[in-house]
């Protein structure tokens, strides 16, 4: 495909990822735009370019290569572990930069080693960009959703606002607004006296009712939610209106969402935290330490890579790392891991997958300068 | 002297009102040609015109600066421009045409009251019935802000409805709802019920003025402005 408008490093890159073993694949450029939506949520619709088919089918321009690539791995049903790399372009309606660019990337799936594939993943993209933009110091940030979701259960708050929190991760503003919640005491909303009635008696006589009601309002026959979920939540909501964090469990997870630090020091500070605190983070310590460690192995410099811990993103696909490199605050290159996405695109078993993608566009103008 | 164009809704109670409006500001509309015709003038001001349009229309020509002025609810300028507030002023709000979008969940939702617990619903949505939770309504970019930027909800899916929305969720075409009510009659009567910060926009007929720079200096743009807002 002699692309003439394709950056001109672009052979090099396929070099780099055909030498990096994995295998080149291409995605068809005009996809179904509801796996995006269902994946990223409604505000990505502002964002790509989208279309209709003669049959009605919502069609978008490929706004990046992660779900196609996963979706054409789930088709052709070629067996695991696989690593894929792409470069091609991609559409996106921008404020600043071009609609249409490249981007380029690796995506790894089914490695059930995942502190090496982890590791692998960083190395990969940080060395590339290395060898693209020699000589200039790059920002390394490192998150892991995984150590924070085991932070927040260690808390032992209740389940529903451990999902409340785990949801956040990564939504600086609304986080701090659950935590401001959390720490003050909240009054539960009024209800009903027949219904306060209803919630002290056994959990049957509330399904029923709730079961009647929708029943003589016809609207049983297209309920999405079931009488016994909504009077299941109705419960718990109660015990989370009840629920505030004591003053000291607030302070531990405030202090744990400001830490920002080498990488290098990383493992030893979340120790020392979990310690100190008195909260055990089990596995999700022992995978952040085998990561470090076999970052390191493959020569990676921890001092040059900052672990924050409040980095991540808000998307319930995320399982663990996520990483960014960028220059001059432009983002070159943006990966992480994420174990739920290949289930939710249709695959029949849990498949792990860790992946990055390169800004080729942002690459070129930081080469340029 | 170049013509200042006025757009007016072009049938109904809106048109009704809109000129009702004008006639007690002292600028009284006459039809150009017969009664059915879509061009108007002020009388006595040959150099305001005036161009009944749809009322969805008329937030469109604001927004490009076709027009000068505009009638027509805040609810149709906010959803159909991107950054409104940088395109038009409200110069006047004009007391009728009221009408509130609202997020409507089934009342018998009996465990969701707020914005808050319908983002837990919405986060365990698709673990619990295999598809994200749907939202009918013809307000996209009102739901949007209102769900994403000021609830930090993102988990949901729109599904276009272009009237009955009411009804949506007892068809199942969609879980809930994004639409605007005046009365909350017909959400009562469809057993839904408005969630306690689910009010997106207080919605009111306005007179819009598209922001150009041709108006700072010219004396009939805040003629027409203060005419009507001294019937209020």
């Amino acid at each position: 495909m002699p692309l003439i408008n394709m950056p001109e490093f672009s052979g090099r890159l396929l070099d780099e990822f055909a030498a990096r073993g994995t295998a080149r694949i291409d995605t068809p450029v005009i996809q179904p735009a509801a796996p995006f939506l269902d994946m990223a949520g409604e505000d990505l619709r502002r964002r790509i370019f989208l279309t209709e088919s003669e049959t009605g089918e919502s069609l978008c321009l490929r706004p990046e290569f992660t779900i196609p690539v996963c979706l054409r791995h789930i088709e052709s049903a070629t067996g695991t572990p696989r690593r894929y790399g792409y470069l091609g372009e991609v559409f996106r309606q921008r404020r600043e930069g071009d609609n249409e660019f490249y981007q380029a990337g690796i995506e790894d799936l089914g490695e059930t080693n995942i502190a090496s594939a982890d590791a692998r993943a960083v190395n990969d993209a940080v060395q590339i960009l290395e060898s693209l933009i020699p000589g200039r110091k790059l920002d390394i940030t490192l998150g892991d959703q995984a150590v924070f979701e085991a932070v927040v259960k260690a808390l032992g708050l209740p389940g529903g606002w451990q999902k409340r929190l785990i949801q956040s991760f990564g939504n600086n503003a609304h986080l701090a607004q659950l935590l401001m919640t959390l720490a003050s005491p909240q009054t539960p909303s009024g209800l009903s006296p027949q219904l306060s009635e209803l919630l002290a008696k056994d959990d049957a006589a509330l399904i029923a009712h709730i079961d009647q009601t929708m029943q003589d309002t016809g609207y049983s026959t297209n309920a999405s939610r079931s009488p016994r979920e909504i009077a299941a939540r109705l419960k718990e909501k109660q015990s989370l209106t009840q629920t505030r964090l004591d003053g000291s469990a607030l302070a531990l997870l405030t202090e744990f969402l400001s830490l920002e630090i080498p990488l290098s020091q990383a493992p030893a500070a979340l120790a020392g935290f979990a310690d100190a605190a008195g909260l055990a983070l089990g596995a999700a310590l022992v995978t952040f330490e085998a990561r470090t460690a076999a970052m390191a192995d493959l020569g990676v410099d921890l001092d040059k890579v900052t672990y924050r811990a409040a980095f991540g993103r808000p998307l319930d696909y995320y399982t663990g790392l996520v990483f960014e490199v960028s220059r001059d605050n432009a983002v070159l290159a943006g990966g992480g891991r994420f174990d739920r996405l290949m289930t939710l695109l249709g695959a029949n078993e849990d498949i792990p997958a860790v992946g990055f993608s390169l800004w080729l566009d942002r690459i070129e103008q930081a080469r340029a300068r | 002297m170049s013509i200042i164009t006025i757009a007016l809704p072009s049938k109904g109670r809106m048109k009704e009102d809109a000129s009702a409006i004008f006639e007690r500001a002292g600028l009284p509309i006459v039809a150009v040609g017969n009664e059915r015709s879509y061009r108007g003038r002020i009388e006595g001001h040959d150099d305001i015109e005036i161009a009944f349009l749809s009322a969805s229309e008329i937030a469109r020509e604001i927004g490009a600066g076709t027009v000068d002025f505009g009638v027509t609810g805040e609810d149709l300028i906010r959803e159909g421009l991107i950054d409104a507030d940088a395109k038009m002023e409200i110069a006047a709000r004009l007391g009728f045409g009221h009408a509130d979008v609202v997020v409507a969940v089934p009342e018998i939702w009996l465990d969701v009251d707020t914005m808050a617990d319908l983002g837990d619903v919405a986060a365990d949505f698709r673990a619990r019935h295999g598809r994200r939770l749907q939202i009918a309504t013809k307000y996209w970019r009102l739901t949007q802000q209102h769900f994403s930027s000021q609830h930090g909800i993102q988990l949901y899916r729109i599904v276009e409805s272009l009237g009955a929305t009411e009804g949506a969720p007892a068809a199942g075409q969609a879980d809930i709802i994004v639409d605007i009510t005046s009365t909350g009659s017909t959400l009562k009567a469809n057993h839904l019920k408005i969630l306690s910060d689910g009010v997106i926009l207080k919605s009111q007929a306005c007179l819009v003025r598209a922001r150009k720079s041709e108006h700072e200096n010219d004396p009939r743009v805040k003629r027409i402005v203060e005419a009507v807002r001294s019937v209020f």
